[in-house]
């Protein structure tokens, strides 16, 4: 049952997208209520895949990277839904909805594993999974901020202005969205992999057994921990803070890609 | 009855004619009553703006109205009518009621989205009004032209940007800054065109507004008309860090305001700093726009904005375009059952009459009936008129949709001898 309703959200993802991309050229107040729509009604059956397929293993569905990642992309989906709601952002979800697109057809396509191994136990794993996931779906809003600060900062720096221009919102929203998704994600990502070392400590008897994921996940965390403090105390703001985003968000989809294609504990 | 429009603009008449034919509130009383008085029209609104003359009706015979309309109106203004009948268009029925709602949406416009022709329609009709010459025909029309302008104002953005170039920099600060409200201007140099800048951010809540002149005088002079602080021209770079937008507008041959300058006003900042530099030659070092934080437009950059706005809008005016179309098929639709409305219902009543009477003489030969048998005899006869009627009133409303309502409202009401219909 999970599988199909996992196959109706990334329908109602894909139409999300192509009516969120469709906004973003042509101003039809229909287009953004059918994206509207669709992300919703995406998300829906999102929810009840998940909840299925956590009655069907007994556990959480987050011990194979693809479970996580599928939730990281429910949680991010419900983070735009609620940002794109409260701050009037209506062109968000052009930015966001491709993210999930991807998320969400790679984790549909690698079908989850249903044995659990004996390393995969206990609560502090699933608050680990679960803490770093909130933190990526954080992160990828992050990164759809930053994106839409560069590409609005570019068409006012040009004097040109283009089809953006109007469709995007002032820099100080877009530097605000950017800095605050950072300030609420960096708490989730850094307990979520401390948690982790730690687990990994007991569970594999090694703080540092060699695991791809692992060890990219603290190179994305720098960045983030950079850029904050580069943002705190340095008081970075616009396209120097916006291009560090961009980085860390590079980073941790190369981490997660690196959990779904090259060995480690984390592929199991 | 056709409704038409008929009339001269912008597009098609000369300036100098537009200017002869404009008349003003008194002579167009006097022209709505002169005109309903010949009998040609039945109703009748006159639009006079210096844009546009045109006479609105509901008319048996459209040209013989606006042959009369523009006659005597050529007769008030010593026009010879020979000139301004060859450039006269005519709409009529759907086309009129797309004119009607495309000029009042302002598509028609010199300048399209321009808010002030909204207006101008209102007055006209409601000069009209006052005068006695708008009947139903006239009153649906204009209320839905109204709404219709409404929806494409609110549903398009065909008057949402800026075509001219204080408010494109008002705009711009508005993609920069999350608000004006509270944001420092510094106004540099007493040009006319900054002055009105620094108006419009006052208006949008910018404050402090900081005015630097080379004659102290001149800068006191103006900070009392902005109700801002004058600060002497020296004083300049140290009133620097603390502005958001800077507008400078002074004749200096040399930049006022150099990239050294501006890089030291940067220090430690957080916040960007958006330069309006309206001055020929410039006022602000080009390369200042290179400085992170930092966006300098000079007027032909803000002229380019102002281009790209009108392109902005007239994309917008072609989804306003598809709006007035279907908008205009509804208004038709709904127009022909207005047509056929009178006729349904003297049917409806010719009908009525005949039951009532025959049910009165069968009740009369059955003295004895129970109330219930009364009752049956009324409904089963409501019934049969129903039944029998339900056809043809299909038919006819179809028809009017159609357009073709004349030949079924003579049939209709030759077949049931309902007279001569209106």
């Amino acid at each position: 049952m999970h599988a199909t309703f996992l196959n109706l959200a990334v329908v109602g993802y894909v139409a999300a997208t192509g009516l969120a991309l469709a906004y973003l050229v042509q101003r039809e107040e229909w287009l953004h209520r059918f994206a509207a729509v669709a992300t919703a009604a995406g998300w829906v059956a999102h929810t009840i895949a998940l909840v299925a397929l956590g009655h069907e293993l007994r556990r959480p569905p987050l011990a194979s990277l693809p479970e996580a990642v599928s939730v990281a992309v429910w949680v991010l989906v419900l983070l735009e839904m609620w940002v794109g709601r409260r701050g009037r952002l209506r062109v968000l979800g052009a930015f966001v909805l491709p993210v999930v697109l991807v998320f969400s057809l790679k984790s549909s396509a690698a079908r989850p594993g249903l044995e659990l191994g004996p390393a995969l136990s206990g609560a502090w794993l699933w608050v680990h999974i679960g803490l770093a996931l909130i933190g990526v779906a954080a992160f990828a809003l992050n990164f759809a901020g930053a994106l839409m600060y560069l590409l609005q900062e570019r068409q006012l720096k040009a004097r040109r202005p283009g089809a953006l221009y109007y469709r995007l919102p002032d820099l100080d929203t877009l530097d605000r969205l950017t800095y605050r998704t950072l300030a609420a994600g960096f708490p989730f990502l850094t307990t979520g992999l401390i948690l982790g070392v730690l687990w990994a400590g007991t569970a594999w008897g090694s703080v540092f057994a060699f695991d791809p994921l692992a060890l990219l996940s603290w190179v994305a965390w720098v960045i983030y921990a950079g850029t904050l403090a580069g943002r705190a105390a340095a008081g970075w703001h616009g396209r120097r803070a916006a291009y560090f985003s961009i980085v860390g968000f590079a980073a941790l989809v190369l981490t997660l890609g690196a959990g779904l294609f090259l060995p480690g504990r984390h592929g199991s | 009855m056709p409704l038409f429009v008929a009339g001269l603009n912008h597009r098609n008449a000369p300036v100098e004619l537009r200017e002869q034919l404009a008349v003003e509130e008194d002579k167009l009383r006097e022209l709505l009553g002169d005109v309903a008085a010949t009998g040609a029209v039945r109703e009748a609104v006159v639009l006079s703006t210096c844009n546009r003359v045109e006479v609105y009706g509901a008319a048996d015979v459209p040209g013989e109205a606006r042959a009369v309309a523009f006659r005597h109106l050529c007769r008030y203004r010593g026009v010879d009518p020979a000139t301004v009948e060859p450039l006269l268009y005519t709409h009529l029925e759907a086309d009129a009621v797309r004119h009607a709602f495309r000029v009042a949406a302002s598509l028609d416009s010199m300048m399209i989205g321009e808010p002030q022709i909204l207006g101008q329609v209102k007055d006209a009709f409601a000069l009209a009004q006052a005068c006695e010459t708008v009947g139903p025909a006239l009153h649906t029309l204009f209320t839905q032209a109204f709404a219709v302008a409404k929806k494409v104002r609110t549903e398009t953005e065909i008057a949402l940007h800026a075509v001219s170039v204080s408010f494109a920099a008002v705009e711009l600060a508005k993609k920069i800054f999350a608000g004006l409200t509270g944001r420092a201007v510094l106004l540099v140099g007493a040009g006319k065109m900054g002055e009105l800048a620094a108006r419009h951010l006052v208006e949008q809540g910018a404050f402090p507004i900081y005015v630097a002149n080379r004659t102290w005088a001149r800068a006191q002079e103006m900070a009392r008309a902005l109700a801002g602080v004058p600060v002497p021209f020296d004083d300049l770079e140290a009133t620097l860090p603390g502005a958001d937008i800077v507008i400078t507008s002074t004749g200096a041959p040399e930049p006022v305001i150099t990239r050294a300058l501006v890089e030291r006003a940067l220090h430690g900042r957080g916040r960007p700093l958006f330069f309006i530099d309206i001055a020929v030659p410039r006022n602000v070092e080009p390369g200042v726009n290179a400085l992170d934080g930092v966006y300098r437009y000079d007027i032909d950059d803000l002229r380019q904005v102002v281009d790209a706005n009108l392109r902005e809008r007239l994309r917008e005016a072609q989804r306003a375009e598809a709006l007035v179309e279907r908008e205009v098929g509804r208004f038709v639709a709904r127009l022909g059952d207005v047509e056929v409305i009178p006729t349904i219902v003297s049917l409806r009543e010719r009908l009525e009459e005949i039951r009532t009477a025959e049910v009165k003489k069968a009740l009369a030969r059955l003295p004895g009936a129970s109330p219930e048998t009364r009752e049956t005899v009324e409904a089963l006869s409501a019934a049969i008129v129903n039944k029998i009627l339900h056809t043809p009133i299909t038919k006819l409303r179809e028809s009017s949709r159609a357009g073709a309502s004349r030949s079924w409202l003579d049939l209709v009401h030759e077949l049931f001898g309902l007279g001569r219909p209106r």
